[in-house]
């Protein structure tokens, strides 16, 4: 068990040590960012937006496949009653989802309505998460050798555009269907709490306010965690670069595969469900506000 | 060495990276501290409770913790984008 272990630490080390020999090529100004910066492939502007494909989009597509088409194709697949090792994996996300996620959260009105919203908004972030951490050859902007692209651990959901995409959805929807289920009167009177009339004005203030915060809290925790795990590993393999010297190399790389380790194991799986599960608040709140 | 202009910013870049960094971890800290140390306290009156209180203890971890990562990023954006 023990020499398992071991195996799996160097196997990380190695892993880790990959994207960095990419980056060890411009060794003269070692800049962490640059693993963040995205280079358009090539170029669709769709008047002032650009539409091109960049290393951002194959990881939102490869997240787009593993969590529709590769569960598709388990589940027409065939299930069988004695189920095997994957549909053993997808029926645990879908009982996770279901009672952790939309039980716990959506109102029984609305469960049928937006649980599956909620759910396939877990096991999309949960899948960008999770493949983020998998080092794949799409660094165009330090290329390993020649045309080769360099390997990276990049996540779609380090980009504040996916998160805030993905937010102002969540956000919008627990509006509209706060006002379908209130009707607009009620719906924006439930906002503040029933209190003496000389609070209201500061307590309208604050509840508008927590109200225009959350779009700004629920995008920034999930791209903040995913972008600062992210830095935090590839800076702790490129002190070996930026000091310039070999003897840190034994200390900073395994502390960059502790958090390595840290970020794939929990944080990962943590913030997808953290932003399903808000969101299923936020819709559930809306719907019926005096829990 | 006389000290240029660009490299006073450099410094303050500097400065803000770690002052940022450092401050912001303080308070998040001490609400991970006193999250895991309330959540032991209860385990400890009802073992029973043990994994109902886990799960709440990670919630309010990753929304704890979130904050340590905004001032962090706040910090890079500083060093790096400023």
């Amino acid at each position: 068990m023990t020499r398992r272990l071991g195996f799996l630490f160097a196997a990380l080390i190695g892993i880790l040590a990959l994207p960095t020999s990419a980056l060890a090529a411009a060794e003269t100004n070692f800049q962490p960012v640059q693993e963040f910066i995205n280079d358009y492939w090539t170029s669709v502007t769709l008047g002032p937006l650009e539409m091109g494909i960049s290393k951002l989009v194959v990881y939102l597509w490869l997240g787009m496949l593993v969590s529709v088409v590769l569960t598709l194709w388990i589940v027409r697949g065939g299930l069988r009653t004695q189920p095997g090792r994957t549909q053993t994996v997808v029926e645990l996300l879908y009982t996770f989802s279901e009672t952790n996620i939309g039980q716990s959260t959506l109102p029984k009105a609305a469960f049928a309505r937006w649980f599956p919203y909620v759910a396939s908004l877990f096991v999309f972030i949960w899948t960008l998460n999770m493949i983020s951490f998998i080092p794949l050859p799409l660094d165009t902007h330090n290329p390993l050798w020649g045309p080769i692209p360099g390997l990276t651990i990049y996540a779609a959901t380090s980009n504040l555009s996916v998160t805030l995409t993905l937010t102002v959805l969540t956000i919008g929807i627990s509006h509209i269907e706060g006002i379908r289920a209130n009707g607009v009167v009620p719906y924006f009177r439930s906002w503040v709490p029933p209190c003496p009339p000389a609070l209201k004005p500061v307590l309208i203030i604050l509840e508008v306010l927590s109200q225009l915060l959350r779009v700004i809290s629920l995008s920034v925790r999930l791209f903040a965690n995913m972008l600062a795990g992210h830095l935090l590993i590839i800076m702790c393999i490129g002190f070996v670069i930026l000091l310039g010297k070999l003897f840190v190399a034994p200390i900073a790389i395994p502390i960059a595969v502790v958090f390595y380790i840290f970020e794939w194991g929990l944080v990962a799986s943590l913030q997808a469900y953290i932003f399903a599960m808000l969101s299923g608040i936020y819709i559930g709140s809306a719907i019926e506000p005096h829990h | 060495m006389a000290l240029t202009d660009q490299g006073l910013v450099d410094a303050a870049k500097a400065i803000a990276l770690g002052l940022g960094t450092g401050f912001g971890a303080i308070g998040p800290g001490v609400g991970v501290g006193y999250l895991i140390g309330k959540t032991i306290e209860g385990v400890s009156r009802q073992p029973e409770m043990r994994s109902d209180l886990q799960g709440m203890m990670f919630l309010g971890l990753a929304l704890t913790e979130a904050i340590t990562f905004y001032a962090l990023l706040m910090s890079f954006v500083a060093f790096f984008i400023a």
